[in-house]
């Protein structure tokens, strides 16, 4: 009898304890969308850190690489992306505008690709969205210089000294990504209101 | 005694579900499955998509999008074969919402058949197999993953269990 009533207490537990991990579980999901939906900081590179250095290869220029630290005097967007990744595609030609709009002023957008679908089809791809500034090819080791970039598109606003001042991760709008811009150039972050707001959003 | 080590194994059980309810995506466990030689018996995966998360279906809408698809390594002795996925369901996302992708959510059943080699031995044998996917949300996407599964397959020879079949069903049959 006594150990029945036992049986059915830890019934009892292990059905409470089911239905609480599984609303906390939703409760962290729920938290987690609305934190990617607002395009939150990351943790590594924090704001006020020195961007990483590295050294990459160059897509499609035999040999070459580029250094980060090379760029320095310039606003820079590191954008960690994938051919894989639909919101990455819809970003793509707002960075594309945006390297038009603010390279005179000193911006400089490197594309980093986090992909292993090979150098053609990236080349491939690339060549289809217009980009007009490099795509380098990631690798592992950067990737963990930069909290491991589980989720892209993800990307750094870099200022001229090499400190990072922004992270987005996730897509937002083209008109986050500019504010963003400006803080990289030394403009501020406040929104011009003749920006045009992305579909998106 | 016995109370403890059911309690033990509930809280395991409780453990893992929690570890296993964090992942963006999961596959039930397959139960051991019997085959006769010269049959085929069905197989079902059934894959759960955490809420808030989406994956390509098999048949994605551009060549670029990484599909979901499973990957076998059966024993010589063994087939995995008519792999069916459901059709994709087509639905637009805030990042783009003029445009539809073929993607699952939810809870998805990716069915086949396993079936024995002609010349296979009677036996116990493990399948591993892996189910790649690569999941999205409606901000993120997410690198491509490769989930690991494994299940056992069991293949009697047609007239052990013909012999086995007569001798379960012969009480039924005086009744």
């Amino acid at each position: 009898m006594k150990r029945s009533v036992i049986f059915v207490l830890f019934v009892v537990v292990a059905i409470t304890a089911l239905l609480f991990s599984g609303k906390l579980l939703r409760r962290q999901d729920q938290d987690s969308t609305h934190a990617s939906q607002q395009t939150t900081s990351i943790r590594a590179p924090k704001k006020g850190d020195m961007a990483p250095d590295f050294t990459l290869k160059v897509l499609g220029e035999k040999g070459k690489t580029m250094q980060l630290s090379s760029l320095k005097g310039k606003g820079v967007i590191v954008n960690f992306w994938a051919t894989w990744c639909e919101p990455c595609k819809i970003e793509l030609p707002w960075l594309v505008e945006l390297q038009k709009k603010y390279g005179p002023e000193g911006l400089q957008i490197i594309g980093v690709a986090d992909d292993e679908s090979g150098e053609k089809s990236i080349s491939a791809f690339a060549q289809k969205m217009g980009i007009n500034y490099p795509i380098l090819l990631g690798t592992d080791q950067v990737a963990d210089q930069y909290g491991g970039l589980d989720g892209l598109p993800t990307s750094f606003f870099i200022d001229r000294s090499g400190k990072v001042v922004d992270v987005l991760i996730g897509i937002d709008s083209e008109s986050r990504l500019e504010d963003s811009i400006k803080k990289s150039l030394g403009q501020g972050g406040s929104s011009d209101s003749n920006t045009k707001t992305a579909s998106a959003k | 005694m016995k109370t403890n080590w059911l309690a033990l194994l509930g809280f395991i059980l409780v453990l893992s579900g929690a570890v296993r309810a964090q992942e963006r995506v999961t596959v039930d466990h397959i139960s051991d499955l019997t085959v006769r030689l010269g049959h085929s018996a069905p197989l079902n995966f059934t894959i759960h998509i955490r809420p808030g998360f989406h994956v390509n279906s098999h048949k994605p809408i551009t060549p670029e999008l990484i599909p979901t698809e499973m990957f076998f390594t059966p024993p010589e002795d063994l087939v995995i074969a008519k792999v069916r996925y459901p059709a994709g369901e087509e639905m637009s996302f805030p990042f783009d919402p003029t445009n539809k992708l073929s993607v699952y959510s939810g809870d998805i059943t990716v069915r086949a058949v396993v079936l024995p080699q002609p010349n296979a031995s009677p036996g116990r044998y493990t399948v591993h197999a892996e189910l790649k996917y690569q999941a999205c949300d409606n901000n993120s996407c997410y690198p491509p993953k490769r989930l690991p599964v494994a299940f056992n397959v069991k293949v009697s020879s047609g007239a052990g269990r013909a012999r086995a079949r007569a001798t379960r069903t012969s009480p039924h049959i005086h009744n």
